[in-house]
């Protein structure tokens, strides 16, 4: 695919410039919060240095100006409820007009609660859990049938894992072969009313993704350096299998009061809180 | 090619899928494990387009929807109670809320699956499949229309739900015949005062009730409801006018299923008639002894039929 690359921040591979973004993205995502009293920044949090890497390091392929384009790579937020965490970058990469931000879950606005394809940049509806790893077996199945370099990339939550669907295409994509596709299990540990160990036990999450047949790592997912090495893996073109990569993360992420913290899953903040949040979240590099 | 009046439906239906993706490599079937006499050759000949999807219909419904946001063709088959069902949540978000073209075809409605008890039979699809948005439901008589609908669904790609029966169904409509397509509803057999509304199977139900109240004196006019999502009223209306009782018949529950549509239909339209609806028992039946047997032990085998028939044409309005 050709350079359809238009970001107001350019692509870079440099780990303090990426991790700028991140800091920026997740302040981004806070104050859509903030703005709109709705959203859930803790999940949008934990898997911000993910989406940082993956649009803004060149590994994705996307084209803001067509943003359907067959040979694009595709991006599933399957945890729904952290699809606001693309907004920002959406805006930024020119796929909505400037000012879409400010509208978010407003009727005039684009952008809504929850992600869904009417959006420029955003695959599928998600927001019920255990969809979009299926969805993108459907479109890795369509892109090696067609011959495209496209990939998928999904972002699911640890509590999906709860979810049988979620383990009926794990089988599936093992045995159909989808190399191309890679998911990111979002492993912070909370899901709405306790830490998932305390509710139903997920652990070992590694080995479950092994014994269906994936290629696995762990890594920590707020390490860019991490995060990048995974993803230069994954396009390296060797893995002969999908790739499930457990990123071990903080749900709330920036956010002291609300780190690992279940209960802040879809709590809205006071304005005491906003300021303290604020202060922190300004304290990390800026962008 | 399939010699259509002596062919099942299903196999029918899938020897027209098999012959248009031998032409259009865009065509998908993914399977749950249910295989097919017709689906033998499709998987040797055309293996990048028969996906087994595992038994696993969520997997299958998620993965139709993305091979189908890449503008493939696609179909899920399996039998009735579980590739709507077992899979509704899957069917509602990936398919019907994306406005994805999906065919869903469920084999074996109503008691096809004859014996194996009620995890296998499917008596109410209907009315799960009916509350989603922009679903076409219909449901073929016999091999003539399940083949007529088979070129649809490959020419004219929408969110469907194919009815189909196990069993094989004797002809209903002439080779040509395509007024179940256009209009949905077809007057298939002509009577006086009261007609009978009903589809699948249970089309050749009311002809047995219809042979066996000629005696008595009662002439009913049977309507094959082979689309019931959408139902146009001014064709219902049309159908009805020189009718003056309903009755609905269905191999189905009656909450929310055939009879339920058609009533709901003539309210939107404002067609005031007196209506009878018959449907099975509202109960699980565990009960072996075939599908005759299986209709007696529900309530809608043709004695009983006719005798509902019968008491309905005499009662008061």
């Amino acid at each position: 695919m050709s350079k359809i690359f238009l970001a107001k921040f350019p692509m870079t591979t440099n780990i303090n410039e990426l991790k700028k973004r991140a800091s920026w993205l997740r302040r981004e995502a806070f104050e859509m919060v903030a703005r709109s009293k709705k959203g859930h920044f803790p999940s949008s949090s934990s898997c911000t240095e993910i989406v940082v890497a993956l649009y803004y390091s060149g590994f994705l392929r996307y084209d803001s100006r067509n943003p359907k384009n067959p040979d694009r790579d595709r991006l599933f937020i399957s945890k729904g409820h952290a699809g606001m965490v693309l907004y920002p970058v959406l805006e930024d990469l020119g796929f909505v007009p400037k000012g879409e931000l400010l509208k978010f879950t407003k009727a005039d606005g684009i952008f809504r609660f929850y992600p869904d394809p009417s959006i420029p940049g955003i695959e599928a509806i998600t927001g019920s859990l255990g969809h979009g790893i299926g969805l993108a077996a459907g479109h890795c199945l369509a892109a090696k049938h067609e011959q495209r370099a496209s990939r998928s990339y999904v972002i699911i939550s640890d509590g999906e894992c709860y979810e049988g669907s979620t383990w009926e295409t794990a089988m599936f994509a093992a045995h159909a072969g989808l190399n191309n596709l890679v998911v990111f299990v979002d492993r912070n540990g909370c899901c709405i009313m306790d830490h998932t160990e305390k509710c139903v036990r997920i652990d070992p999450l590694e080995d479950k993704w092994k014994a269906f047949g994936w290629h696995t790592v762990t890594i920590d997912a707020h390490s860019m350096p991490e995060v990048m090495g995974v993803l230069e893996m994954a396009t390296s073109g060797e893995i002969d299998k999908p790739i499930a990569v457990i990123a071990r993360s903080v749900k709330g992420k920036g956010v002291s009061f609300m780190e690992n913290k279940p209960g802040w899953h879809n709590r809205m903040p006071t304005d005491d809180e906003i300021a303290i949040a604020r202060r922190e979240l300004a304290a990390e590099p800026n962008a | 090619m399939t010699d259509v009046q002596k062919a099942l439906p299903r196999d029918a239906f899938i020897d027209e899928i098999f012959a248009a993706a031998k032409s259009n490599p865009n065509i998908y079937f993914i399977t749950a494990d249910l295989g097919a006499k017709a689906l033998d050759r499709f998987r040797v000949e055309l293996q990048r387009q028969l996906i087994h999807g595992g038994i696993s219909e969520q997997n299958v419904m998620d993965l139709a929807a993305g091979l189908a946001q890449n503008g493939k063709i696609v179909y899920t088959y399996a039998m009735a109670p579980f590739i709507t069902l077992r899979c509704y949540e899957q069917i509602k978000v990936a398919v019907a809320s994306m406005f994805l073209p999906v065919t869903i075809i469920g084999n074996g409605v109503g008691y096809s699956y004859t014996d194996a008890g009620p995890t296998h039979y499917a008596t109410e699809d209907i009315s799960c499949m009916r509350a989603l948005g922009g679903l076409e439901i219909v449901t073929p008589c016999d091999t003539v229309s399940a083949v007529a609908t088979a070129k649809l669904t490959h020419s004219h790609p929408a969110f469907r739900y194919i009815r189909l029966d196990r069993a094989f169904l004797p002809a209903v409509y002439e080779e040509n015949d395509r007024r179940f397509l256009n209009e949905g509803l077809v007057e298939i057999e002509s009577g006086e005062k009261v007609c009978v509304i009903t589809n699948g199977y249970m089309v050749q139900v009311a002809r047995e009730v219809k042979i066996q109240l000629a005696s008595q004196g009662i002439n009913f006019g049977i309507i094959d409801a082979y689309r019931l999502r959408p139902i146009d009223g001014n064709i219902l209306s049309g159908l009805l006018a020189r009718y003056d009782r309903v009755v609905t018949l269905e191999e189905h529950f009656l909450s929310g299923g055939l009879g339920g549509a058609i009533v709901e239909a003539m309210a939107d339209a404002g067609i005031m008639k007196h209506v009878k609806r018959i449907g099975v028992a509202d109960t699980y039946l565990f009960e072996n002894g075939g599908r005759g047997y299986m209709h007696r032990k529900a309530g809608i085998d043709a004695a009983t039929v006719g005798q509902e028939i019968a008491r309905f044409c005499q009662e008061e309005k």
